[in-house]
């Protein structure tokens, strides 16, 4: 799941540092809607903006946390 | 400001985080700043989403300095050219700043903003918006941009309060500053920050329809699905797209939730402004908004402004009720959420990189952006498009780093080998 993520993530927005430990704040607000529309059209999971809180977009682990919960949740 | 510290001295001025400072608390913090910056120079500083921002920017004016407020990622090396550029020179008398924008040839241009002008944006945006002294105005962009920066002069006019975020980025904090407890608000948004709503808070914003006084739009253009979804979440509020540019002030606004919702129709011109269309079909303006010429580069200044008329790039018509229809530009410019970003100086960064033997950087369809730029390279060894954006990104500003990438055999010249973007137009 991580890997597949990582691989998403990096082809849309290939100047994101998905290894950063501080991926919220490396991003502006076009790459967070980037991941948000990306990781909703590829698990068809709900994803508003709220959920993109720094908290969330830590680093990718925490993404990944993300989209576990959503799809529990499902 | 001074008078507003007066006349309002408990009210609010600014909110920004947890900092909260009434209008006697912002002019003296003001005065305080001031003591610490130069007077009657040129001084070039990064424009934070802060209260800091704030102070600079008005001690400066107090002290008869001109502000240059520079992009806030934008690189060191750039940032210090700009320095060298502007610091031993001089102004015309009046000038209050210099706001950095890009040329066609993707040479910085600095435009020259007078006193004058600001007042005249202002007077224009309280008459033409109606902003109020109870309003309460939520900037969540950059403050070297004029979108943002030109709504500090409405909200000081009328001694409203202005709410200041770090963006779209985490929409929470613009609905948390929603719900501050202030009578009505207002907030610019560029179209694809409307866009990131409409798709993802939607519902939500829907919430705070009956205190959402007036968004206005503008910079890029907004669709008309947009348009009409807006109307739709917000039907009792003011929804503006305005003409504007740093070289021509704030010319003209639309409130597009007026049950015909026009698409490319930007409204009449605002009281101190005026525009006249050209035989070859381009927008021209005229008034007190205008800039005062480009920093050091008469030659430039002399081609855009003359006789107190500013020619733009853009192409319009005035249609039977005299209201301002853009129908596009007239050179290779790209708007890309808002920014103009000339191809030219994505293509020279991208064909420094030795990988790169040639290139083109073109506008490609985006369904946030409207539009976002395209770098279409011919590599000589193998390259990935991180090191690629990587590469660009440590040399421009974030904006102007292409968001696609694709790898071609060849670059399509025309006849006398200039890169042919019609081609990629089509």
């Amino acid at each position: 799941m991580k890997e597949k993520i990582l691989n998403l993530l990096e082809d849309a927005l290939p100047m994101v540092d998905f290894s950063s430990e501080f991926l919220f704040s490396a991003m502006d607000s076009l790459s967070v809607t980037t991941v948000l529309a990306i990781l909703s059209d590829e698990f068809k999971i709900t994803l508003d903006a709220e959920d993109a809180t720094p908290k969330n977009f830590m680093n990718l682990d925490s993404i990944v946390a993300l989209v576990e919960n959503k799809l529990k949740e499902k | 400001m001074k008078r507003d510290a007066e006349l309002y001295p408990q009210k609010t001025a600014v909110v920004c985080g947890s900092n909260i400072v009434s209008y006697s608390e912002l002019w003296q913090k003001v005065l305080e700043k001031a003591a610490e910056l130069p007077k009657n120079e040129i001084v070039v500083f990064r424009a934070s989403q802060s209260l800091d921002f704030l102070l600079t920017y008005f001690a400066l004016h107090v002290n008869g300095s001109v502000a240059v407020p520079m992009e806030k990622d934008v690189p060191e090396e750039s940032f210090q050219e700009v320095k060298d550029l502007v610091t031993k020179s001089k102004t015309p008398l009046g000038s209050a700043d210099i706001l950095f924008t890009t040329g066609t040839t993707g040479k910085k241009k600095g435009v020259i903003i007078s006193h004058e002008t600001i007042i005249a944006d202002g007077e224009n945006l309280v008459e033409g918006q109606g902003f109020t002294h109870n309003l309460a105005f939520v900037i969540t962009g950059p403050f070297n941009h004029i979108g943002s920066l030109s709504k500090i002069y409405p909200v000081i006019i009328k001694g409203a309060t202005l709410i200041i975020t770090e963006g779209m980025k985490n929409v929470n904090d613009f609905f948390s500053a929603l719900d501050l407890g202030f009578e009505k608000f207002a907030t610019f948004l560029v179209p694809s920050a409307i866009r990131i709503l409409l798709q993802f808070s939607g519902e939500k914003l829907k919430n705070y329809a009956s205190k959402i006084d007036f968004i206005e739009t503008g910079a890029a253009a907004i669709s008309l699905s947009d348009m009409k979804k807006l109307c739709e979440v917000l039907p009792q509020s003011r929804l503006y797209n305005t003409y504007a540019s740093t070289e021509t002030g704030i010319i003209s606004t639309y409130n597009f939730n007026d049950g015909r919702c026009l698409e490319g129709c930007l409204g009449r011109p605002m009281s101190r402004s005026k525009i006249v269309i050209t035989d070859e079909g381009l927008i021209s303006c005229q008034g007190k908004t205008l800039m005062s010429g480009y920093f050091g580069d008469e030659e430039l200044t002399a081609k855009v402004l003359k006789d107190n008329t500013v020619y733009t790039s853009d192409f319009g018509r005035l249609d039977l009720e005299g209201m301002l229809r853009l129908s596009g530009r007239i050179d290779d410019v790209i708007n890309t959420g808002g920014f103009k970003v000339a191809p030219t100086e994505v293509e020279s960064v991208a064909l420094s990189m030795p990988e790169i033997s040639d290139c083109i950087c073109v506008a490609a369809p985006h369904p946030i952006l409207g539009t976002a730029l395209k770098l279409i390279y011919v590599s000589v060894v193998a390259v990935s498009k991180k090191e690629i954006a990587l590469y660009i990104k440590a040399r421009l500003e974030s904006f102007k780093v292409p968001f696609y990438y694709e790898e071609a055999e060849k670059i399509q010249r025309t006849f006398n080998g200039k890169l042919d973007r019609k081609f990629y137009r089509k």
